[in-house]
């Protein structure tokens, strides 16, 4: 009988998908060595609420909208220090390490001068289920992970709207 | 030994029941149908959210039509005709922005096995042109021969032949060129 | 490589979210109410509902908005940073892809 349970125990487990387990995002005393620091935690019922907000009318909240439908959770994590060298590069591991096996990598770059990206993709059978982007730059740290049906193709088209002051390189060296 | 019930192929209780105004029998109609409503809208714009809404207005079209659809097999050739043409319609209209991710998975692609590849040929049947698109989705998603295909689109069996081959045509030379 | 077999199996059919007819008949229902409701009634509900914001519910409004607006800007700004990320990604791999 005790078998049994445990087997139903792991057969659970298993079931379970990786999104259920949240990833960690807390990377202490990061924050009080960096010049800008965006924290956003945004759980299921605040982005119902945020639902509510994004107008219908307008054609780029309404994709936002429409992508945030079915989300149980957007975080995000970004570090820009004054300097290089501020910030340990074994973070990424740290984040990487945590992915179970549901999770795909999904892009991979790798540049000397720019942006290092890695997109982990957590799969049920070929649907995304959650999403996981960490970049690392010389000068910048940034860990997203948004848990949820993701589609990917529009995720890459929201880029640059609302008018939202941008928060990339060139304004920051200003 | 053939058994041949011709009433209950050919007007189910369903269909009559929602005729006579039962929503239940209605709710058992939309589930009977719903995956391939859904499916050729969403092969067709690659888009969920879209995809729901264009299924939904298809049912509630299907709901102030009721009265008009004579049999089972008449509600299937309905439905997807309806969801075609509405398909046809949105994206001419709209002129949707397919694209972004395709270079970025045909890397993944290259790597990993079928899902990606899946999702590959998914993007460039998106990317086709309207009647392509939608000539391959009934080919391929509903398993349609060009005969009945065209009664769907409304053309002529040899132009939905022409449409398909040029579609494939584009379809194995694009795949070529990333492999 | 079969792209016949290929093809039959990237379009096969797929469902959607749970709880599609319900929410069909959702949208039925609703539009039949709307139908049949009188105008009269409708402006009665109105009154009702604009009394109540008036009303002490006023003041929650203001909170509730507050929350919403703070909520919608950062919901805006997470989708804006992973697109960014997204399309470096693209990019880079389209640089890449060029070169070959």
């Amino acid at each position: 009988m005790r078998n049994w349970i445990l087997v139903f125990a792991l057969t659970l487990a298993a079931a379970i998908p990786a999104a259920a387990q949240p990833i960690n995002l807390d990377f202490p005393g990061l924050a009080d060595r960096a010049e800008e620091v965006v924290d956003i935690t945004l759980d299921a019922s605040l982005l119902r609420v945020a639902a509510k907000f994004l107008s219908g009318k307008d054609a780029d909240e309404r994709a936002v909208r429409d992508m945030i439908h079915g989300l149980r959770g957007i975080y995000v994590r970004s570090y820009e220090f004054a300097r290089e060298g501020e910030y340990d590069r074994a973070l990424v591991d740290r984040v990487k390490t945590q992915l179970g096996a549901s999770w795909k990598p999904l892009v991979t770059v790798r540049s000397k001068k720019k942006e290092n990206v890695n997109i982990y993709a957590n799969m049920r059978g070929e649907d995304i289920i959650g999403l996981v982007i960490i970049s690392a730059e010389p000068r910048e740290f940034t860990v997203i992970n948004i848990d949820g049906p993701v589609d990917i193709e529009r995720l890459s088209s929201l880029e640059g709207q609302f008018g939202i002051p941008n928060l990339s390189k060139e304004g920051s060296d200003d | 030994m053939t058994a041949i019930v011709p009433e209950a192929i050919d007007f189910p209780a369903p269909l009559t029941r929602a005729q006579a105004g039962d929503h239940d029998a209605f709710a058992e109609i939309i589930e009977q149908h719903e995956d391939m409503v859904y499916s050729l809208a969403y092969h067709f714009f690659g888009d969920r959210s879209r995809s729901e809404e264009l299924a939904q207005d298809v049912f509630l079209q299907l709901y102030r039509n009721l009265g008009t659809i004579e049999s089972d097999s008449h509600l299937l050739f309905w439905l997807r005709q309806v969801t075609t043409r509405r398909c046809i319609d949105l994206a001419r209209r709209s002129r949707l922005k397919a694209v972004p991710l395709e270079d970025v998975e045909l890397r993944a692609v290259e790597k990993h096995a079928d899902p990606l590849l899946d999702r590959r040929l998914k993007q460039l049947v998106e990317e086709l042109p309207e009647v392509q698109k939608a000539v391959v989705t009934l080919r391929y998603q509903e398993d349609l021969d060009p005969s009945e295909i065209c009664r769907i689109v409304g053309m002529p069996v040899n132009t939905v032949k022409s449409h398909l081959h040029r579609a494939l045509q584009s379809l194995r030379r694009k795949l070529e060129k990333h492999s | 490589m079969n792209l016949d077999n290929d093809l039959k199996r990237a379009l096969r059919r797929e469902s959607p979210a749970p709880g599609f007819a319900g929410r069909v008949l959702e949208r039925i229902e609703r539009a039949e109410e709307t139908r049949r409701k009188p105008a009269w009634w409708r402006a009665a509900a109105a009154s009702v509902t604009l009394a109540a914001l008036l009303g002490g519910y006023a003041t929650h409004k203001v909170a509730e908005h507050r929350r919403g607006e703070r909520a919608k800007e950062q919901v805006l700004a997470a989708m804006r940073i992973a697109g960014e990320k997204v399309r470096i990604a693209q990019d880079e791999v389209r640089a890449i892809g060029s070169h070959d």
